[in-house]
Order: structure tokens, then C-alpha cells, then sequence
């Protein structure tokens, strides 16, 4: 018997949020994922680079989060236990790098809910967009991730 | 050291992407990608609990493999030269697979002007060791003239 999930989470805007990135944290990202560019990792080298500092790797955004904004609020807005969900797609779109030390505001939303038959039964998509912006009030980055929940 | 590893003069529609091959899948990797995204779902670390969500056993987060993908990227073009990456988890990523990044140029846009970056289209994917597709994707490079 398939669950039900509360469809009408769709549009929902999470409080925006803040995070700090700190040097730390973007060396220990790249090297999670073995990613040994120095332009990530030493700071000396980055230094004499072309942004006179470490840079976040591309999907370094997808470690923004907040107890306001996290899947574990979107999973409590469904009513769908963690054990059901999939990432189903994920994109990232960059205007300027990110930078450590720098504090970017997060502003998220459900954007959209749908359903269909998926391979091994029905599957409810749901697809979350956030906008990352700087101290500037320029934009950084927009991403955009679908979880699948096994319904 | 050279920051522009590879200049909009040097791809073309068709350039092969160096394939990225990455070590197998370990369960510690999968420890340290959690402790460093801050993604601690218990389906990629703990194997009872993978069970009895009704996988074989646990498997890898889908932003790691991205995270490899980017990687191919960077390390073809430059860091800092990603302005899209957009992919589709397709199949998943279980402990001790061989995951190797692929791609290769499906559009070139050239700079307009000569001011601006030229941009560069892949289409994007990585395997694992039995030759299936785990992710598929698309990326938006810019790359700058040699001159």
C-alpha cells in the first residue's frame, strides 16, 4: 500500500538562512571527495592564484543548510520517513566563487510536487530550489535538487 | 603553476574529456563525505538500516558521485571554470565500485567580442566497473583565449 506524502508543501518558503564558509570546511569537502587541487587545499599556492584564495569546489553549496531548511524539515513536512528518499537530480548554477570567510544568505522553497510510476513502483518527485546570494546582494548560486521519495 | 589548463582554442565540438577513474568505493569515504556535507542519512553508513529500507546494503551519496563529475571537469579545464552542472542520478553507487567520470564537447559558444569567456557545453556521465551508467549529466565550462 503506497504512502501518501502532504502535497501541499509545494511552494513552501523556508526561512532564509545564513552560513559562514569557513577554510576548513572546503578543504575537508574537496578531500572527501578526493579532489587534491591546491587551489582548494593550500593556501599559499591559491595565494598566487587567480583569486588570491581557496575556492569552494563546484558542489561545495550543497553543504549549505540549516535545522530551518534541511531535509529533515522537508521529511517532517511530507510525513515520509528518511529510509524512502532518493537524490534524484541535483544542478548547481555559478555566477561568482565562493569564498572562505565569507557569510552568504540561503533562501529556499518547495517548487514544485508530482508523481508518476516509477520502475519499481510509485514515486513522488520533489523538487527544491535555492538561492544563494552574497554581503553584496549579489548572486552566487542557484541550485536545484529533486528528492525521490519511494511512495 | 598554469590556472588555465585548457584555453576555448583547444576544445572543440567532439573533444573527449581525460576520463577520471576514482578509487573504489570504501564505507570510510562515505563516512568522511558525510561529515563534510553535513548529509547524514543513515541508508549510506549504517547496513542494517540500508536493509531494512529495503536496499541490498548501504550505497553512496548521489553528491559524491557529482562531486567526482565536477572533479573531471576541473581537472580537464580549471578550477573555477564550472558555470553549470546539472546531473541525473541514475543508477546506485554501492561499496567497492569503480566509478570513472566521462564527457566530452557538445557545443562551443565563442566569446562574443573577445571580452568575455568563451563557454563550453559537455555532456557528462560516469560508470562503474560493469559499464553502467550511475549518473548522467551536463556542464557549462568558460574557458578564455589563449590570447
Amino acid at each position: 500500500m503506497p504512502i501518501q506524502i502532504n502535497t501541499s508543501v509545494k511552494g513552501k518558503e523556508y526561512p532564509p538562512y545564513r552560513v559562514h564558509v569557513e577554510r576548513g570546511k572546503i578543504k575537508e569537502f574537496a578531500r572527501a571527495i578526493g579532489d587534491l587541487s591546491p587551489l582548494y587545499l593550500d593556501d599559499a599556492v591559491a595565494a598566487a592564484g587567480p583569486w588570491g584564495d581557496i575556492i569552494a569546489p563546484p558542489t561545495f553549496a550543497i553543504t549549505f543548510r540549516d535545522e530551518g531548511a534541511d531535509t529533515g524539515v522537508l521529511l517532517r513536512d511530507l510525513g515520509v520517513d528518511i529510509g524512502r528518499i532518493l537524490h534524484g537530480e541535483q544542478e548547481f548554477e555559478h555566477f561568482k566563487p565562493i569564498r572562505p570567510g565569507q557569510t552568504y544568505l540561503c533562501r529556499g522553497r518547495v517548487s514544485d510536487i508530482y508523481e508518476k510510476a516509477g520502475k519499481s513502483g510509485p514515486m513522488a518527485f520533489v523538487v527544491r530550489e535555492t538561492i544563494v546570494t552574497d554581503s553584496d546582494n549579489e548572486i552566487v548560486a542557484l541550485m536545484r535538487g529533486t528528492t525521490v521519495v519511494r511512495l | 603553476m598554469q590556472y588555465a589548463k585548457v584555453y576555448a582554442e583547444d576544445v572543440h565540438v567532439g573533444s573527449e574529456m581525460p576520463p577520471l577513474v576514482k578509487p573504489p568505493i570504501q564505507q570510510i569515504q562515505l563516512t568522511r563525505y558525510a561529515g563534510a556535507s553535513g548529509d547524514f542519512n543513515p541508508i549510506h553508513q549504517d547496513a542494517a538500516f540500508a536493509k531494512a529500507a529495503g536496499m541490498s546494503d548501504v550505497f553512496a551519496h548521489g553528491m559524491l558521485s557529482m562531486g567526482f563529475l565536477a572533479q573531471s571537469v576541473t581537472d580537464w579545464f580549471g578550477v573555477g571554470t564550472v558555470r553549470k552542472l546539472g546531473v541525473r542520478f541514475a543508477a546506485l553507487v554501492r561499496l567497492g565500485d569503480v566509478v570513472t567520470c566521462k564527457g566530452k564537447v557538445v557545443a562551443k559558444h565563442p566569446s562574443v567580442g573577445g571580452t568575455r569567456p568563451s563557454l563550453v557545453d559537455l555532456e557528462l556521465w560516469a560508470e562503474n566497473q560493469k559499464g553502467e551508467k550511475v549518473i548522467t549529466g551536463k556542464a557549462t565550462a568558460a574557458l578564455v583565449s589563449r590570447t
